[in-house]
This record gives structure tokens, sequence and C-alpha cells, in this order.
């Protein structure tokens, strides 16, 4: 639906443009943050209320869009400023306001320097991650893909702990790289396109007609597949992440957990398949396999952390396995499961990465030697504790079982084997997650501690109730979340299929 | 109908809901009282259900959960006899040890987590027995794992509890992986989770599929349920408060394994293979676990390896064909084994926190109040002639020794032989802990202990007693239990056995109970710790299985993953990259020296120079 009021820009710049008002009064803490919480909470509610604009969208020849919005940017050079959101791109978009929200409420005592340019790198990252899930136009997501960098690069790199310079530095490098590959593809593309057709422009829903010999689709592909596994992360391409989460700070580790690492997904499915579907086709038994490799490389791998952020951030990647699982299987359940699992591992794996935050602003320490015993001092932490952990490790009735049943399901349909090694995968999270629950919150009480260890105050337990409920809603009742997916993952399965892969890949 | 079961299920979950929302700002009262209510509630319903409709066999669908594509798992319930039968079981058990608990834990301060904890537990209990999806069955079995879990780890502080807590969620959740697997191909071949659909199609299924699911369905209720080979959490699983121990590591959750088998009867029914090894399982376990029992000095120990056994008997008893006799045996078991868990919770507190049946004695004249109880639990546990054990363990024995085809009469034999041994086990630990000797405890020696926790011991007391008219094996009420169980798919309601073979063996298996329980008098009526021998090791350690399984698998597991870390991912992968990225540095500062006019040393250099730029702009930043 077309509308002549440019809401989706709106919903794009507003957080960028209001940010600024948290630089002007950045000497004015309290004042800061509560401009900043009010300008999150703002953007999530006009997030939230887009659906209400279209709600029954009909399902057109380029996607079963909510809303579209197009203006001629630079006419000589075949760029538009198109922006378009559906079912996935909403859900993504409501993620990302919704973490925001939790960035400024979680950041509200342990940022206590430069507060004002903390918080708007914050709203910075969060509208170049929300143009991202929105531009239909190439050259515009590039141009998102690649500014998220800079507010990242400082959030980790001024507010976080000891070694932050080595992790951001490592961060910009890694992404910077696939990035910049990606921009030759992009170019490149925009080239065949336009020796072919004589029409020279960056329109996704143009370029997707292209017609491309095997060799062009295979390094084209290649470097998309590059900048975005690099993203996802994809192990053996992992390294920067536990890195960048450790020494980030919590509302750092949020948006990487809850949102950088979506886009690599999302780019994906929603461009890098359909762009080059005969490359892709014969790139998803790698896929399959490197996301297996992940899910087991990582699983085993976070149970000797001796830092519980560093555990997270390894259970993370091991999620992503079991989600490029998923996506590389390519069915509807799949598909439908891995994007879910996007929103939940959003939710959960974000609460754990807030919830290890809140050890660290009270013992100053994250390992799990100076753990243990937290109970005792700390009930309800510790319940909310054990309650996202149980939904990290996929109990029925919460978040991540929707998700990885509906991806597990889904693959042993086609591939039992590889169905039965992505259950088998999960046992692998159990154990982890068990050791981080027994060494965090179980075991004897330190005494020395006692003095530091105060138990949730309103906002810390405010925090968590909103993100528990969610993890419920979606655990107990996901029908409206997965009817949104419906017609957009249909969409995708008819532009790519992946049926020749069935028949003669695997 | 939809109602009454709605209602039943909300009770216990509500309960549990409340108490961890708002229950630390409840007088300990209150919430004592609705963790109570959320029990005795569901029981109510699950009593008002049976009289409405006991005997039917409903589907009712309370929502939908999941639905994608062709994929749909609703929150529903299969109502039928076995159902109605199992949860007038489990909330009455419940009922009786949620009050137990009360005077049980009463110097416990954590009482809000506890009573939060064995409500949900109670809920997801009841899901096993009642949903249709098994989809659904699977939120409850996950469920009582999560609770056993936390429950067994209750006491956190200790480390070794919380241990004990972890090892039981990891093992029945290895056994889950295969419950898993035959949901993925339940789907597969069904394109439905309904129990019912499945059930009514299984004969579609060819009887290799059918081999398949017996098993996939097997290993996932080994785990479940404790038998061999994934034993040895339930021992260790004796770490949680004794009433936990009675709830689900005896009547209940232990049993889920078992009552899936059931549940699925009409599928595994159709694989020879899977029913043999189903009753391989069962009957070797129980003689597996009846040798370890001889040998424990902890009477919790000991009641834990005996419900591995008894359970071994559930188990033979769907292997043998005749689910039934499975179910009879788990109905009366669950009575007295938790009857006898909640003696053992008595004598423990009187005894203040002693475990060891040695350091007892001289209980008979300082406990009479849980003296005769716990006998009659020991009685029906050892089969005593005519009491609900022995009806059900007789019927279970019967069934395995007419089977047709030959191994069933070795399966028998072991069984049998472990049904001996279970005398001596139970009346080893009882004569010690109950008799007179001059070494015993004084009266000084005892602490008083509520009069509530031995009053809860009588209504299950009667009942063990007397559930074997339940199902008496002659008589105008013969078979009642088997007659009620007769609408579901795959129940025998006689076994058919000639009459003579019928009571040749109720009768020497009566008369060999008596005489092995004059032989342990004459050999337990004084402590005899180590009676034997140099077997005692071996029979204690439990033929040495868990220590195998800490040195073959979960040590090497766990030294594998620092190797994983610091070998493969820091020195392997990420040095690699960052010695990439310092071999750029230096190469590209050569570069520099001279513009070449490639497009790559332009890109690299854009690249390093955007980061240098970055980095001057963090470590200069003073806004």
């Amino acid at each position: 639906m077309m509308l002549n009021f440019p809401l989706l820009s709106i919903v794009v710049f507003f957080p960028l443009v209001a940010g600024f008002l948290c630089l002007a009064t950045s000497n004015r803490q309290l004042l800061c943050r509560s401009i900043a919480l009010v300008i999150a909470v703002t953007e999530l509610g006009l997030v939230i209320s887009l659906a209400t604009i279209n709600p029954h969208p009909v399902a057109g020849p380029t996607g079963t869009w909510m809303l579209v919005e197009s203006h001629t940017w630079i006419p000589s050079l075949g760029m538009r400023y198109s922006l378009g959101m559906d079912g996935i791109s909403y859900l993504l978009l409501v993620l990302t306001a919704f973490i925001n929200v939790l960035c400024v409420l979680i950041s509200w005592r342990s940022i206590i320097h430069r507060v004002g340019s903390f918080h708007f790198f914050l709203l910075f990252l969060e509208s170049s991650v929300i143009g991202l899930f929105l531009a239909t136009d190439l050259f515009l997501f590039y141009l998102f893909w690649e500014v998220q960098l800079i507010p990242m690069f400082f959030l980790v790199g001024i507010w976080g702990h000891e070694r932050r310079v080595h992790a951001a530095i490592k961060f910009a490098l890694f992404t910077l790289c696939g990035g910049l590959l990606m921009l030759l593809a992009i170019i490149g593309l925009y080239l065949l396109h336009g020796a072919q057709t004589g029409v020279y422009t960056f329109a996704y829903n143009e370029l997707i007609k292209t017609q491309l010999s095997s060799t062009a689709q295979f390094w084209l592909y290649a470097a998309f597949l590059l900048a975005f596994a690099i993203k996802i992360p994809v192990v053996p391409l992992h390294t920067w992440l536990p890195d960048t989460h450790t020494h980030a700070p919590t509302a750092g580790s949020l948006d990487l957990a809850g949102l950088l690492l979506k886009t690599g997904f999302y780019a994906l499915f929603r461009f890098a398949f359909p762009l080059f579907p005969d490359a892709a086709r014969a790139s998803l038994p790698i896929l399959i396999g490197l996301g297996l490799v992940g899910l087991f490389y990582a699983s085993w791998l976070a149970l000797s952390q001796i830092d519980v952020k560093r555990l997270v951030a390894y259970s993370s990647i091991g999620h992503m396995g079991i989600m490029v699982v998923g996506v590389a299987v390519w069915n509807m359940m799949t598909l439908s499961g891995s994007i879910l699992q996007m929103i939940n591992h959003g939710l959960s794996t974000t609460a754990l990465f807030i919830m290890v935050g809140m050890i660290d602003e009270r013992l100053h320490s994250r390992k799990f030697e100076n753990l243990g015993g937290l109970w005792y001092k700390m009930p309800v932490f510790s319940g909310f504790f054990l309650f996202f952990a149980m939904a990290s490790l996929g109990l029925p009735g919460l978040n991540n079982f929707v998700g990885e049943i509906l991806i597990i399901i889904g693959t042993f349909q086609v591939h039992p084997v590889i169905g039965i090694l992505s259950f088998a995968g999960l046992v692998f999270g159990v154990i982890y997650i068990l050791r981080m629950v027994q060494d965090t919150i179980f075991g004897t009480p330190v005494k020395e501690h006692h003095h530091v260890l105060f138990d949730l105050d309103f906002r810390e337990g405010f925090t968590l109730v909103l993100l528990a409920l969610p993890i419920l809603f979606i655990g107990l009742h996901p029908g409206p979340v997965l009817r949104l997916l419906d017609h957009p993952v249909q969409h995708l399965l008819t532009q790519f299929s992946a049926i020749a892969t069935v028949a003669t890949g695997m | 109908m939809t109602v009454i079961l709605f209602i039943l299920l909300l009770f216990p979950l509500a309960g549990g809901v409340i108490n961890a929302v708002i229950g630390r700002l409840l007088p300990r009262r209150v919430s004592e009282v609705i963790a109570c209510l959320g029990v005795v509630g569901a029981f109510v319903m699950a009593a008002i259900a049976f009289g409405l409709g006991g005997w039917k066999s409903l589907h009712l669908i309370f929502f939908d959960w999941i639905k994608v594509g062709t994929f749909s798992a609703a929150f529903d319930v299969y109502y039928d006899p076995l159902a109605a039968v199992m949860i007038l079981m489990v909330t009455f058990v419940s009922s009786l040890i949620h009050i137990y608990s009360v005077a049980f834990m009463r110097e416990d301060t954590d009482y809000v987590r506890y009573f939060c904890y064995l409500n949900l537990f109670v809920f997801s209990m009841l899901v096993i027995a009642l949903a249709d999806s098994l989809l659904f069955v699977y939120l409850g079995w996950e469920g009582v794992g999560f609770c056993s879990y936390a429950l067994i780890g209750f006491w956190y502080t200790n480390l070794d509890y919380a241990l004990a807590g972890r090892k039981a969620f990891i093992l029945t959740r290895i056994g889950d992986v295969t419950f898993g697997i035959a949901l993925a191909l339940f789907f597969y071949f069904f394109h439905s989770f309904s129990l019912q659909y499945i059930n009514a199609h299984a004969t579609t299924l060819s009887v290799t599929m059918a081999t398949v699911f017996g098993l996939l369905l097997l290993w996932a209720a080994m785990g479940k349920s404790a038998q061999l080979p994934l034993t040895v959490w339930l021992p260790d699983a004796m770490a949680g408060p004794t009433p936990v121990s009675a709830l689900i590591h005896a009547a209940t959750m232990v049993t889920a394994g078992a009552y899936l088998l059931m549940r699925l009867f009409p599928v595994i029914h159709l694989s020879h293979m899977a029913m043999l090894v189903i009753a391989g399982t069962g009957a070797i376990t129980t003689l597996y676990a009846s040798f370890a029992a001889l040998a424990q000095v902890d009477i919790k120990k000991v009641l834990a390896y005996s419900t591995i056994s008894q359970v071994g008997y559930m188990i033979l008893g769907v292997g043998a064909g005749d689910f039934v006799g499975g179910f009879f045996h788990l109905l009366s078991h669950s009575f007295f084994k938790s009857l006898l868990f909640l003696g053992a919770g008595c004598i423990i507190q009187a005894c203040d926190e002693e475990h060891n049946i040695f350091k007892m004695g001289n209980l008979r004249r300082l406990l009479p109040h849980v003296y005769y109880p716990f006998l009659i639990g020991c009685l029906s546990l050892a089969a005593f002639p005519m009491i609900g054990g022995f009806l059900s363990k007789d019927r279970v024995l019967e069934a395995t020794f007419i089977h047709p085809a030959p191994i069933y009469k070795a399966f028998w034999a072991i069984a049998f032989l472990a049904a001996l041994l279970t005398v001596v086990y139970t009346f080893r630990m009882f004569f010690t802990a109950f008799l007179d000797r001059p070494d015993g405890r004084t009266a000084d020696e005892i602490k008083p202990i509520p009069r509530l926790m031995t009053v809860i011991l009588w209504p299950l007391a009667i009942l063990a007693f007397c559930d074997g008219l339940l199902n008496l094996p002659f008589g105008p009420i013969s078979n009642g239990l088997a007659k009620f169980l007769a609408a579901v798919p795959g129940a025998r309601v006689d076994l058919g056995a000639p009459a003579a073979v019928s009571w040749g063996l109720g009768l020497g298996d009566a008369a060999l109970v008596l005489v092995v329980l004059t032989l342990t008098y004459f050999v337990f009526r004084r402590p005899r710790p180590d009676f034997w021998g140099s077997l005692n090791e071996t029979l204690f350690t439990a033929f040495y299985l868990d220590w195998l399984y800490l040195n073959l698998i979960a040590r090497p597991y766990e030294r594998f993953a620092a190797v994983l870390w610091r070998d493969v991912d820091e020195r392997g992968i990420n040095a690699g990259f960052e010695n990439t990225a310092g071999g750029f540095k230096v190469l590209s500062s050569l570069m520099g020296l001279w513009t070449n006019g490639k497009l790559s040393t332009y890109l690299l250099m854009l690249l390093l120079g955007l980061t240098a730029m970055l980095t001057v702009l963090i470590l200069s930043w003073h806004w």
C-alpha cells in the first residue's frame, strides 16, 4: 500500500533525528536518559501501529507488502530511495524497536560517561537497522548495511570493557571485508543488468530478473554469501563475535545479538537466494553442513567457557547454526521456524545478556569462579535467570521451542538425518545451559559478596517482565506471529525454490 | 467435559503461577493453602470427570497452539479410561503428598519455590496423562523433567545435590531425543500428532516402521523411567526432598515412560521385535536394580533401586502384550512406593536427617505410627500374597510366562528371580531399621515429627493393602480394572491362561515369597552390613555403571570442550584471522609506498584508513 505520507521514512529516521536531542542534553544525564527513553518508546509505538494501517495486505507480484514508499534519489545512477514492509520486516522492526527500549532501560545506571553520545549512537544504530530491514533498493540496502557499523563501532570502542578497542577493530574489519565484497557484487550485478536491458537500476525487483551466466552467479553470490555469513556468523567466520560480545557494553551486546546478527539472515534469504537461485541452490548443502557444525561446535565449546558472557556469546553461535539449517532447508515449516527463531533468539539471548550485565554491575566480574549461589541473596533475579535459561534451551511452552520444533520437524520431512542430528545437537545446548545455571545461581553462596548482591530493583524487574511476556506469548500462542509470516514466506518460496537440491544435491 | 478437564489442568497451573508471581508476598499459610488447593481441586475435578464419563473416549480441543502450513498442533486432550484412572491416581497421590509437604517443609524458608515447582510438576504430569497431541504430551514430558531437575537440586547450596539435578535433566533429555525423532516421524507418516488418530491408523504402518517407532519410544521411556542403560540418574535424584522422591521419583514421573508406551500401544504392538526388546529391557532392568538394591545402606537408595526394578515390571508387562497388567502394577506401585517414601521421610526426620539404615534400629518401638504403614508398604513391595502388589506383579509374570515366544520364558525367569530378590532387599531394609537391637537408637535420639506426617500414611497404606480388589484374578468382581480398560485399544481383559498354569504360577509365586521372607528374617534380623562380602562394592555401585559413564563419556566430553575452545577456536581459527590481519598490515605498509593502481590495494587502504580514522576518533572522544 502506497501512502502519500512518508510514514516508513519517519519510522526510519525518527530515532536518528530525535537522537540529536540526546546530544544536546548530554550534560543533564537524567533528562538525556528520559529523552532517549521517550524516543525509543515512541518509536516502538510507531512501529507497532504500522500494522494497523494495512493489516490484511494483498499478495502482489513482488511480495505481500503492507506498506511501500519510493522516491527518486539519484536518477542518473538509477538509485531510488525505496522502502517496503511485509510481515517479515514488520516483525523484525518490532523486535528492533523493542530491543532499543530495553537498551535504554538497562543502561540507566551502567553507563555514566558521555551519556549523550551513547544514547545518540543507540538511536543512530536503531535507524540504520530499521532502514536495512525496509530497503528494497540494493544500493540503499548497502548503505544501511555499512552505516550500522559506525554506531556499533563506537558503542563497543568507547563504552566497552577492557580490550574494547581491539574488539571494535576486529568487529569493524570482519564486517567491512564482507561489506566491500558485497558492494562489488552489487555494482557488478547493476552493470550486468544494465548491459542486458539498457536500464541501469539498483531496484531489487528489477535486478532479480537479470539473466546471469553460472560463473557470474557463482562469484556474485559468493560475495553476498561471505558478507552475510560473517554477520550471522557462520562457523568458521565467527571468531569476531565472542570477542566483541565479551568487551561490548550490555546495550552493545543486545544490539549485536538481537539485531545485527539478524541482518545477515535477513539479507541472505531476502536478497541473496532469490537473486542468484542456481548458485544458492548449490550452496544449500554446504550451508546445512556449516549450520550443523556450528550448532555442535559452538554448543560443545560453550561448555568450557570461564566467562558467563562469553558462554552466552557462544550459545548465540549455536542457535544461529540451527537457524542456518532451517533457512537452508527452505520449506514452509523450516523457513517460518527460522524467522520466528530470529525473534526468539532476539528475546531469550537478549534476556541472558541483560542478566549477565546485571551480575557484572554488582560483582564487577563475570567469571564463574566468582559466581555461584546467587539464589541465596537474589531469589527474584535467579528465578528470572532460570526462566530465561530454560527458554534458551528450548523448554516447550516457551518461545524457542516453537521455532526449533518447526525447523527440526520441517527438516526431518526432507532430510531425516539432518533433522535427527539437529535434534541431538540440542542436547549439547542443554549441557552448557545447565552448567551456566549451576555455576551462577546454584552452589554455595560466597560470603564476601553478600554486601554487594542486592536483588532486582523496580527498573530491572520491569525490564525482565517486558521480556518474559513475549517469551511466554510466543511459546503458548504463536499463531498471530506465525500468521504474519504466512504470505511473505510463501512468496519467498515461490521466488526461489530449493526443490532441485532435494532431488540432486543431497 | 471440556470445561471440567480444562479446569482440572488450570488448578495446579494457577497454583504454581500464583505462587511464582506473588507467593513471596503472601503469608506462609496462604501460600501453602494455594498450593494444596491447586492439587486437591484437580483431584475433585478428576473425580467429577470420572463420575460423568470415565468410561468414555473423548477427544477435546482447548485451543490452537502451533499452526504453519500443514503442521498443526493444538492444546487438546484424549480422555479415555486409561487416562481417567491415571489422572485420578496422580491427583490423589499428589494431594496427599502436598499436604504431607506442608508438614515436612515446616522449617524450610524457601517453601514458595518448593510449592511452585511441585504444582507445576502436577500440571505437567496431568498433561502427559491427558494430552492428545503428542507435541502437547512433549510439553508435559519436558515440564516434568524441568520440575524434577529443579526439585532434585532444591537445596542448591549443596553442590552435589545441584549436580544430581543436572545429571537427571541431561540423561532424561538424552532419552527425549528419540521422542523428538518419533514426533518428526509420526508427522511424516500421519501428518498429525494426535494420539487417537495415530492409534486408529497404526495398522497402515509397515512392521519395520512399527519396530522403529517402538524402539524410539522405548529409548524415550528408558530416560524418563530410568531403565537400563539410562538408570543412573534416579539413585542420585534422591538428593531432593523426600516428598519429591515420593511423588516424582516413585509414584508419577518415572512411570511416565511406561505410560507413554501404553498410550501408544497399538503402534508398538505391531512389531514383535519392538515388543521383545521392550520386554527384555524391563526384565533385565528389574533384575539389575534388585541386585543393586541388595547392598544399599541409604534407605532412600534402597527405595530408589526398588523403583527402577518395579518400573521394569511395568515395561515388561507392556512388552508381554498385556499393558493392563503393567498399568495395574503402575497403580499399586504408586500407592505402596509413595507410602514407603513418605514413611522414609518420617523416619529420616525423626532420626535427625539420618539416611543410613544401619544407624537406625529399634524403630518399631520408637516410631509405632510409622511402623505399621511402613510394614504394609514393604509387604506390598515384596508381593506378599493377596496384597495389591502381589496381584499386579503376578499378572505381569503370568502374561510373560504364557507369551508364545520361547524367549519370554527366560524373561519370566529373570523377572521371577528379581521378585524373590525384592523380598530380600525390602526386608533387609525393614528388619535392619525397625527391629530391636542393642546398638540401635534410643528414645532420646528420636526427634518428634508432626502428627500430620504419620496420619497421611494411612490412606496410602489402606490403598496399598486393598488395591488388589481392583483386579482380582477370580471371584464376582474379577478383572475389574481390566474390564474397565477394555475399551482402550489393545487391552486384554483376561489373559486366557489355562487355569492350571494360572493357579500354579500364583501359588508357586506366593509360596516362594513366603519362604524367602522367612529366610530373610533369619539372615537379616541382626544388622549385617557386610553380608555380601567381596560382592558388596559391585552391588553398591550398581555394577560400576555410573563410574563408567562418568569416565567414558562425561569427563572426555568436558575435556574435549576445553580442547575445542583453547586449541581449535583460540589458537586455530581465531589466531588464523588475527595473524592474517596482522600480515595485511605489514603488507599494506609496504604496498603503500607506491601506488600501483590496483583496485585491491585501494580497497585495502580504504578499509585500513577507515579503521584507523575510527580508532583515532574513539581514542580522542571528548563530547
